[in-house]
């Protein structure tokens, strides 16, 4: 059944009593304005904060096999997992506790043995280096770079040198070459040596008992975590080390909406309302239309119509808007200082396809589920009463 | 037996109960023939509208049935009766009961396109019943813009738009002057003559009576008089 004068009907309705109609999708608009906003600062918002977060961590890491201590071949294994297109930097290297000796002070600290280049080309920690030069961890024989805060505690400056010690390790002085600032609490547990020189402290040779990867899309971690499985050694993506990421990033998102929808579902409720008044308005006209053979299916077709056109064109509309100062806002940049917000200076609006739909998409449909209740009503009415109807 | 499409009303009865009892019609039976002008009158509350509102099957009586060319109607589905008002059936109320956001030519193609006629063609019958009402200059008015005597010669060609068998209206010029009301009866009466349908009306007015060629006359729910005006 094609609604033709169903819709000729409840087209003209909604334009004879334009003030009520403008005023209902006014309010659906608003309310749907200020969602789409939100949701679009909030995604914003949280892709930065998990950029940043995701892209200062491993995307991938392979560890030992289970009852080993070490990965053994681990040069010709990080050959194979480069010659993976999406893979654009691996590091391997030998991590272990130790304990650092400044003067009287001292600390357990987890010595990371690295090869710089490659560390730096999955984690980036040239950006972190506040103090000193990345590059001495190699020019110079027994070297360390610690965390700042490490080197709080120790209350050690660069060109400083610490005793490094540990049971069943070689005993060595390190020389504090560099200080590192993560952000995190790392800081105070880090340190930096050469591969070479933690696998001298260690009594082992030619092993590593970490490969860490980097890959171009963080989001693709996963498939290809799975493949490097396939090489021998237990591989896992950032998803399975730190599921609280994406948890925190949906349960972030499904308040928001949950809280804003509320504002939705006051602003059909509030178009119900007009619509109850109008069917209370039209009854003799609803008697009318009866008695001219429209059926009660129509009846309800027309008034459900109306609050239809109503709870599409208010969210369009809402979107649209919501959309157009997004893009406004988002093109702006504000001086926020290094430290609000993790360093973010503009107003990262995303605007999704799928939000923006789906806010449409959800908001007509609550609107038209709302407005069974006064079309059900019209299309049982009397029709012999309705036509008395003063 | 005639081949004439007629209405037949068997022992009509309709009892409203809350709490009183109020017998609105009491087995009344009726027969009325093809392109009849009938006109029923009676005192305020005697079942006149009651009476009509069966014949126009917006309501259901207690008991007793109404044939309309041998088929009950009183025991029709709903969507049997929608059809059966649609395009057999023409109302014309009381003032007040055009579609107030449509103009004069949408109100009288309202009843075509409900019976699925296109647009265009229901706009070429509508322009045609205008003209017949003589109220075509006033094709694009709303109800609130004519009189009250226009208003009822819209209401009038909107009844007959969709060519129906029956034409019921419940005193269609209540709320006329006697000179607009006199209008209204000798249109009524030549459209009676020109598409041979049946009219039926009530009114309060026994002048106006007088105009038909059948007068019933109910009381208390009974008809008491049943006479041809020669
Ligand atoms: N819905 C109803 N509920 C209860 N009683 C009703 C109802 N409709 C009509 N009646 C009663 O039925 C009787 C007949 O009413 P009806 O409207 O048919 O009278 P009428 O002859 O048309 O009167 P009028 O000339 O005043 O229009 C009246 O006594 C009325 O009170
Ligand atoms: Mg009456």
């Amino acid at each position: 059944m094609i609604p033709v004068y169903e819709l000729f009907i409840a087209i003209r309705h909604l334009t004879s009593r334009r003030r009520q109609t403008i005023l209902s999708i006014l309010g659906i608009g608003l309310a749907v304005m200020i969602l789409m906003i939100s949701q679009a600062s909030m995604v914003g918002f949280s892709q930065e904060m998990y950029k940043k977060t995701v892209d200062k961590m491993p995307h991938i890491t392979i560890e030992p096999k289970p009852d080993d201590d070490h990965i053994y071949l681990y040069r010709s294994l990080a050959e194979d997992i480069r010659s993976i297109d999406e893979v654009i930097g691996v590091s391997c290297f030998l991590l272990g506790q130790a304990t650092f000796e400044y003067e009287d002070t001292s600390k357990n600290i987890i010595m990371q043995g690295i090869l710089i280049e490659d560390h730096d080309s999955v984690l980036h920690i040239n950006d972190d280096i506040t103090k000193g030069n990345l590059r001495d961890l190699e020019a110079i024989r027994n070297s360390v770079i610690i965390g700042d805060s490490l080197a709080e505690k120790l209350d050690v400056k660069v060109n400083d040198m610490i005793d490094a010690s540990f049971p069943e390790a070689n005993p060595t002085a390190l020389k504090v070459v560099g200080i590192v600032d993560t952000g995190t609490p790392l800081d105070e547990t880090l340190a930096y040596t050469s591969l070479s020189t933690a696998q001298d402290f260690f009594d082992e040779s030619n092993v590593v008992n970490s490969i860490i990867v980097r890959v171009e899309d963080p989001d693709t971690a996963q498939p290809i975590s799975d493949k490097i499985d396939t090489f021998g050694y237990p591989s896992s993506s950032w998803m399975e080390t730190n599921p609280e990421i994406l948890q925190t990033l949906m349960i972030e998102g499904m308040s928001n909406i949950i809280v804003l929808g509320m504002i939705i579902v006051i602003a059909s409720f509030s178009m119900v309302s007009t619509m109850i008044m109008v069917v209370m308005e039209k009854t003799r006209e609803i008697g009318m239309l009866m008695a001219m053979g429209v059926t009660r299916k129509s009846i309800l077709a027309i008034f459900l119509l109306e609050s239809g056109i109503m709870g599409l064109i208010g969210p369009i509309i809402g979107v649209s808007v919501g959309i157009l100062v997004c893009l406004y806002f988002g093109s702006i940049t504000f001086d926020m200082g290094e430290e609000a917000y993790g360093g973010v200076s503009t107003f990262p609006f995303i605007v999704r396809i799928q939000d923006a739909a789906s806010i449409v998409f959800f908001t007509f449909l609550l609107n038209l589920v709302a407005g069974i209740y006064p079309a059900r009503r019209a299309s049982t009415f009397d029709p012999v009463e309705a036509i008395s109807n003063e | 037996m005639s081949d004439k499409k007629k209405i037949e009303i068997r022992d009509l009865t309709k009892i409203y109960g809350d709490g009183v009892e109020v017998r609105a019609l009491d087995g009344v039976d009726l027969d009325i023939e093809k392109g009849e002008f009938l006109a029923i009158i009676g005192p305020s509350g005697s079942g006149k509208s009651t009476l009509l509102n069966m014949i126009g099957i917006l309501d259901t009586p207690t008991s007793g049935t109404i044939l309309l060319d041998g088929i009950d109607i009183t025991t029709a589905s709903q969507r049997q009766r929608s059809k059966i008002r649609n395009q057999k059936l023409g109302f014309i109320f009381q003032y007040h009961h055009l579609l107030p956001d449509f103009n004069a030519i949408e109100n009288v193609m309202m009843p075509l396109l409900i019976n699925g006629i296109k647009k265009s063609k229901a706009k070429k019958i509508a322009c045609e019943m205008l003209e017949e009402v003589g109220l075509y200059d006033r094709a694009n008015h709303r109800p609130n813009q004519l009189s009250g005597g226009q208003n009822q010669r819209v209401a009038i060609a909107r009844a007959l738009a969709n060519n129906p068998d029956i034409v019921i209206g419940d005193e269609p010029t209540g709320n006329l002057d006697s000179k607009s009301s006199d209008i209204i009866y000798d249109l009524l009466r030549k459209l009676n003559k020109e598409h041979d349908q049946t009219f039926i009306l009530v009114t309060h007015d026994e002048r106006m009576a007088e105009k038909t060629d059948r007068i019933i006359r109910l009381v208390d729910g009974k008809i008491v008089e049943n006479s041809k005006v020669e």
